[in-house]
């Protein structure tokens, strides 16, 4: 966190807590709760405050989020850095589990 | 994924005025696995593999890992399925004509590969990118009225070994007849942001970008259909419309649609107690060009795509969580029925007997368009993602 800057609302609590060194608190949150820093396309409210106009489930959406870079935060970019992620799992909803994070290339 | 009929290809506006005013209220490379060879006799002599001609109907999609297929609409049976080179793209998919040759976008949006549906031969390929120039077209494919030419608009990126230089999108004109690895013959700058294109009969392309319009593709002159985001159109009375533009369809009925959402101010811009949150869309006959802008289809739930039912055309089927029914002349929600999964895209049978939802995951879901009751289902090897979900009328 030393070279990143706390932009929103939500990027500031995670820093204060960081620095309150509740590391472990934040990881199970992102990982448990789910978050949009982590790989977890469902994590939103639609237009009306509800769920039910969300993609249903979220791994029907999952590639739609990443064919199309829509949300490249949160799922590889397979249009153009990560093409190959998910190239051994046809069907998301039923093969999810084979599908892992990216990280940055040295 | 919520955000996507929301946030497509618009400006904050939406982001910042329409999201939150709505909570607020409320052969060569070819590879065929002919999966179900069928056994129809009539046009099994001129056309292989027991395809059937004279205006025989077949929804073509695409799925992950990378396949064509052809579901025939008679029996709605995977009638053969033809592997796509290269990473899957995003399953955008042209139709010449008569109905026989599939052009699929591939390869990270890049590559363009032309199948004849009936045994799986490519007989067209494409690789847009060159030198350090990467090509990539979002959905945009369109073949012309006469089957002479495939149209794309290119966004190309000069990847410099310091820098990235965004260059000026261009409609590209290619020859269907150039066979395979051949490049355009002709290309002219277009606006950003176009997503779904088609071709009208007068040898016009219309462009669906910010604004819609058409381009000349012999000379390249391009003309104003109809401004959407856009100053003209009264920003004190309208919120840019915001258009998912994601998928093309359609060609069941000749025309070219594109729903989007918008809100009305009745009274002063942002007071919410006194808008109108609704559905609209643009929608231009491809034989006559006439074009068509209507508003009237309350916001109550999402859409992602909507077609026009053959037989009514004042009425439209919408997909996504639900498969609805809507009567956009008196706004009213004619039926709705609740779908298993997220469905991205929808589309019908030139008779309008048959309602097909796909796109998302790995299932297309077969309706009665008068009841929207389920009456098929089909169990794809893969998800298909963007894919489109086109009908290729075999002459």
């Amino acid at each position: 966190m030393k070279h990143l800057k706390s932009f929103n609302k939500k990027a500031k609590m995670l820093d204060r807590t960081t620095s309150q060194d509740e590391v472990e608190d934040v990881v199970a949150m992102q990982s448990m709760v789910g978050c949009t820093s982590v790989n977890d396309p469902g994590w939103e409210v639609d237009p009306f405050g509800g769920l039910g106009s969300l993609c249903q489930p979220m791994e029907a959406d999952l590639y739609g989020c990443a064919d199309a870079c829509w949300w490249p935060a949160q799922v590889p970019d397979t249009m153009s850095t990560h093409p190959n992620w998910s190239q051994d799992v046809s069907k998301a909803d039923e093969d999810w589990r084979k599908l892992d994070s990216v990280f940055p290339e040295e | 994924m919520m955000k996507k009929p929301m946030f497509s290809k618009l400006t904050g506006a939406i982001r910042n005025t329409a999201l939150t005013a709505v909570i607020g209220a409320g052969a060569l490379l070819t590879g065929c696995a002919a999966t179900q060879p069928g056994s129809n006799q009539q046009g099994a002599e001129s056309l292989p593999n027991g395809m059937k001609g004279d205006g025989h109907e077949y929804m073509l999609t695409v799925t992950r890992p990378n396949q064509l297929h052809v579901i025939d609409t008679e029996t709605d049976q995977v009638l053969r399925s033809c592997d796509v080179p290269g990473t899957f793209g995003n399953g955008s998919i042209a139709i010449s004509p008569d109905g026989r040759t599939a052009y699929v976008l591939t390869g990270m949006y890049e590559n363009i590969y032309g199948f004849d549906i009936t045994n799986c031969e490519i007989t067209f390929s494409t690789h847009q990118s060159y030198d350090n120039v990467q090509v990539k077209s979002f959905i945009s494919m369109a073949v012309s009225a006469d089957g002479k030419e495939l149209y794309t608009v290119q966004n190309p990126v000069r990847k410099h070994s310091d820098r990235f230089e965004t260059m000026q999108p261009r409609l590209a004109v290619f020859d269907t007849s150039g066979g395979l690895k051949t490049q355009p013959v002709r290309t002219f700058p277009v606006d950003r942001r176009i997503t779904k294109i088609a071709a009208m009969d007068n040898g016009e392309v219309v462009l669906g970008g910010g604004d819609l319009k058409a381009i000349n593709p012999e000379n390249g002159e391009t003309r104003l259909i109809t401004a959407l985001q856009n100053w003209d159109r009264a920003p004190d009375k309208w919120v840019p419309p915001d258009a998912f533009a994601m998928h093309t369809m359609g060609e069941h009925v000749g025309e070219f649609i594109m729903p989007y959402f918008t809100i009305r101010w009745n009274g002063e811009p942002g007071d919410e107690s006194k808008a109108d949150f609704l559905w609209g869309h643009v929608r231009i006959d491809l034989k006559t060009g006439d074009v068509e802008m209507i508003e009237t289809v309350p916001f109550e739930f999402i859409v992602f795509n909507w077609v026009t039912d053959p037989n009514d055309k004042n009425v439209v089927y919408g997909s996504f969580n639900q498969l609805s029914k809507h009567n956009f002349k008196t706004g009213e929600t004619l039926g709705i029925h609740a779908l298993d999964h997220t469905y991205y895209n929808i589309n019908m049978t030139t008779d309008g007997k048959k309602v097909y939802v796909a796109g998302a995951g790995n299932t297309v879901s077969i309706h009665n368009p008068e009841t929207l009751e389920r009456i098929g289902y089909l169990k794809m090897p893969g998800d298909m993602s963007t894919s489109d979900l086109r009908l290729a009328v075999l002459k």
